[in-house]
């Protein structure tokens, strides 16, 4: 559908500054001025009234219910909770999780010899966590995926195991969110 | 005849046939799990129980005989109880092993639970403690506590294999399966047990634990293992072949494959296989184009047919090529090097009365059928052997590795000696390290065609692995043909093509066409005279 032309009566701008805009200059530069004597203020009394944090020194605790990157559960004995049942290999949309389990001593038989999560396909939408019937990979609240090379985005269990007394908090969540 | 009525579709049954296979056959699917199709009845597993009017209870469908104007009830409220009663009980002693057991996404005790069974479990019990990981045998291990007793490995050795190894032994809750002591479940078709156990009791030790099942693509094809020709599907994942079972064939397999045939899939994805041909240069074997190995195995064998005469060219075609292939091979061979000494090399084994067969390859009737077979006045293997012992022979050119086995080692010494020896083969065997050109072949599970089992039965091979742009058997016979000046059918290697070729000048074949042979093969017109 061919559209109608309208013509529109433009006022020409004016070539000097006008008052109006003077005074919406100094408001800003007020509001500006005022946080920076607070926020100076504040450091010089040691007490910081600004939201920012100093990301990587400083972190904020993030809620139960925040997906960061899937990671590992790692046992008591340093071992891996996981069994390599494949469940989360199956359950993710982007493939980006292998696992090549192997048989060990141990009372439950089995292992992954190889958990590999690519963090460039990963989208941390946390169905793996939901599709995994021991408890084995939660969502933490770690988000640098960053890494300066590909085979760098690649995680290996090594680097995905967190001592599950860390990720307590996120455990009780699933517990009460999945019901289980 | 007997005319019965199962939830209200009317049956027309063999009078003395049981309930439960007649009610599978028609459609009517009833859970089992201890009624097996080739074993006898056992009655232990109860799942099976069906309403029949004017019964007074209950009765299992795997030991009821068909009675004429039987009116059978399988879905109704009673059987529904029965039936989620007998899984709450096969599930108080079972352990939630279901992430670390390979059986988990094929088990019936599984799937059966999740459509019949109850949500949840109502035991307060501990579960009873049973052995895990027995080693039963080279091929087997067990887990005591997932067995649910429905003895059909127990029937199988001593059904089948007759070799009664396995027992159940103990009393009530206490009873278990286990070999009987001093003997191993190692017999030819052992794996079978695993095959059949409907819960992940018995494994197979060579898949365990290497890959979840819900990963396999499955393919139907033929086991390349004998001449036999069991029906298999083989599981593949991202292009590697991970297992391969037994498809049922009343014709041919029944529902078992031995042992050894199993283990043929690890040929496919061997990390020895030869992927480019091999041309000797300056005494050692090197890599080279596609293009120059064709025309490097053509021009040799060609001069050398054209210097010496056809009498001093042999050829010895394989029992691993399919029909098609070994047609083309014999075409190229006689047409294209004039040459009546061609026979066929075919390892022999071990046979025994159930399925195992002597020639260990699969196509070795289809191949001597299409004329991988001594001319008038050919040699044969025999004596392609005792010719080249005696330097008669000035150019050879081997498919397969088989000859290997025929040829004594001098003979095979006096390889070195010829003109032009080419080898088409999936390994560099120690027929290979002598020859001048080395062209790869393609294992079964890469190919399609047809193979003739021992007793004439045409079926069908399937691609389950993509040979990633490797050319076929059939495309090396198709270039070294062109490059010989034989005629063949134009473009790429095509089964379809070479079949019809086949079908209309060789006696028995003729009428069938490639696409009718189906899953289960067709039986091929008996030659007369």
């Amino acid at each position: 559908m061919a559209g109608r032309v309208v013509e529109v009566a433009r006022k020409a701008r004016p070539a000097v500054v006008d008052t109006p805009s003077l005074w919406a200059i100094a408001v800003g530069l007020a509001v500006t001025g005022r946080h920076f004597l607070s926020n100076l203020w504040g450091f010089v009394i040691g007490r910081p009234r600004i939201f920012t944090v100093q990301f990587p020194e400083e972190r904020i605790d993030l809620p139960p219910a925040f997906r960061g990157m899937p990671v590992l559960v790692q046992m008591e004995n340093g071992k891996e909770r996981c069994v390599a049942c494949g469940l989360c290999e199956w359950a993710c949309p982007t493939d980006c999780i292998t696992i090549v389990p192997a048989e060990t001593e141990d009372e439950v038989e089995r292992y992954p010899m190889v958990f590999d999560i690519d963090m460039l396909r990963c989208m941390f939408c946390g169905l793996c966590e939901e599709a995994c019937p021991e408890e084995a990979i939660v969502m933490s609240q770690r988000i640098e995926v960053a890494s300066y090379d590909r085979p760098g985005s690649l995680w290996h269990k090594e680097d995905l195991l967190v001592p599950a007394h860390k990720l307590g908090k996120r455990l009780g969540f699933i517990r009460g969110d999945y019901g289980r | 005849m007997a005319k019965i009525v199962i939830d209200g579709k009317e049956i027309t049954a063999r009078p003395g046939a049981m309930l439960l296979p007649t009610a599978l056959d028609n459609g009517v699917f009833i859970p089992h799990y201890c009624y097996h199709p080739k074993l006898s009845i056992d009655g232990s597993c109860r799942l099976c129980l069906v309403k029949v009017e004017g019964l007074p209870k209950l009765t299992i469908a795997c030991n009821t005989p068909v009675r004429d104007g039987m009116v059978v009830d399988t879905r109704c409220e009673e059987v529904e109880r029965a039936r989620r009663g007998v899984l709450e009980l096969l599930l108080v002693n079972h352990p939630l092993d279901c992430p670390i057991c390979d059986q988990a996404g094929e088990c019936y005790l599984q799937d059966y639970s999740f459509e019949f069974g109850i949500k949840a479990g109502r035991s307060k019990e501990v579960r009873r403690k049973l052995l895990k990981r027995v080693d039963l045998g080279p091929r087997i291990v067990f887990d005591q506590e997932r067995c649910i007793l429905c003895r059909r490995c127990v029937r199988f050795c001593r059904e089948i294999t007759k070799t009664s190894e396995l027992g159940v032994f103990g009393l009530g809750d206490g009873s278990y399966v286990d070999v009987f002591p001093g003997t191993s479940l190692a017999n030819d078709y052992s794996v079978c047990t695993a095959d059949i156990c409907p819960v992940g009791a018995l494994l197979s030790k060579d898949f365990h634990h290497r890959l979840r099942v819900w990963f396999l693509e499955e393919t139907e094809t033929i086991c390349p293992g004998c001449a036999r020709g069991c029906n298999v599907r083989l599981g593949t994942y991202r292009n590697r072949a991970y297992r391969m079972l037994p498809r049922r064939n009343d014709a041919v397999n029944e529902t078992w494959m031995c042992d050894e045939g199993r283990d043929t899939y690890k040929i496919v994805n061997h990390p020895e296989r030869l992927r480019k041909p091999l041309l000797r240069r300056n005494g050692t074997l090197v890599e080279v184009e596609w293009e120059e190995g064709l025309a490097q195995a053509a021009s040799l064998l060609g001069q050398a047919a054209r210097r010496h005469g056809p009498a001093a060219v042999a050829a010895v075609g394989s029992a691993h090529l399919t029909n098609e292939e070994s047609f083309v091979f014999a075409k190229l061979v006689r047409l294209g090097l004039g040459c009546p000494n061609l026979d066929l090399a075919v390892r022999l084994g071990r046979e025994d009365s159930i399925l195992i067969k002597a020639e260990k390859a699969i196509n070795g009737r289809g191949a001597r059928e299409l004329g991988v077979s001594p001319g008038p006045d050919g040699l044969d293997l025999a004596g392609i052997g005792a010719a080249l012992a005696q330097g008669a022979l000035r150019a050879l050119y081997v498919v397969g590795g088989d000859a290997v086995h025929s040829w004594s080692r001098q003979t095979l010494e006096r390889l070195e000696q010829l003109e032009a020896l080419v080898v088409q083969d999936l390994f560099l065997t120690p027929i290979g390290e002598r020859a001048k050109v080395v062209l790869p072949g393609l294992s079964f599970a890469e190919k399609e065609g047809t193979v003739t089992n021992f007793a004439g039965r045409l079926q069908r091979l399937r691609r389950a692995v993509d040979p990633q742009g490797q050319p076929s058997d059939g495309d090396i016979f198709l270039g070294l043909a062109r490059l010989l000046g034989v005629e063949v059918p134009p473009g790429s290697w095509n089964p379809e093509i070479v079949f019809s070729e086949i079908a209309a000048s060789v006696a028995s074949f003729r009428g069938v066409r490639f696409e009718s042979v189906g899953p289960l093969g067709i039986e091929l017109a008996v030659e007369h005279g």
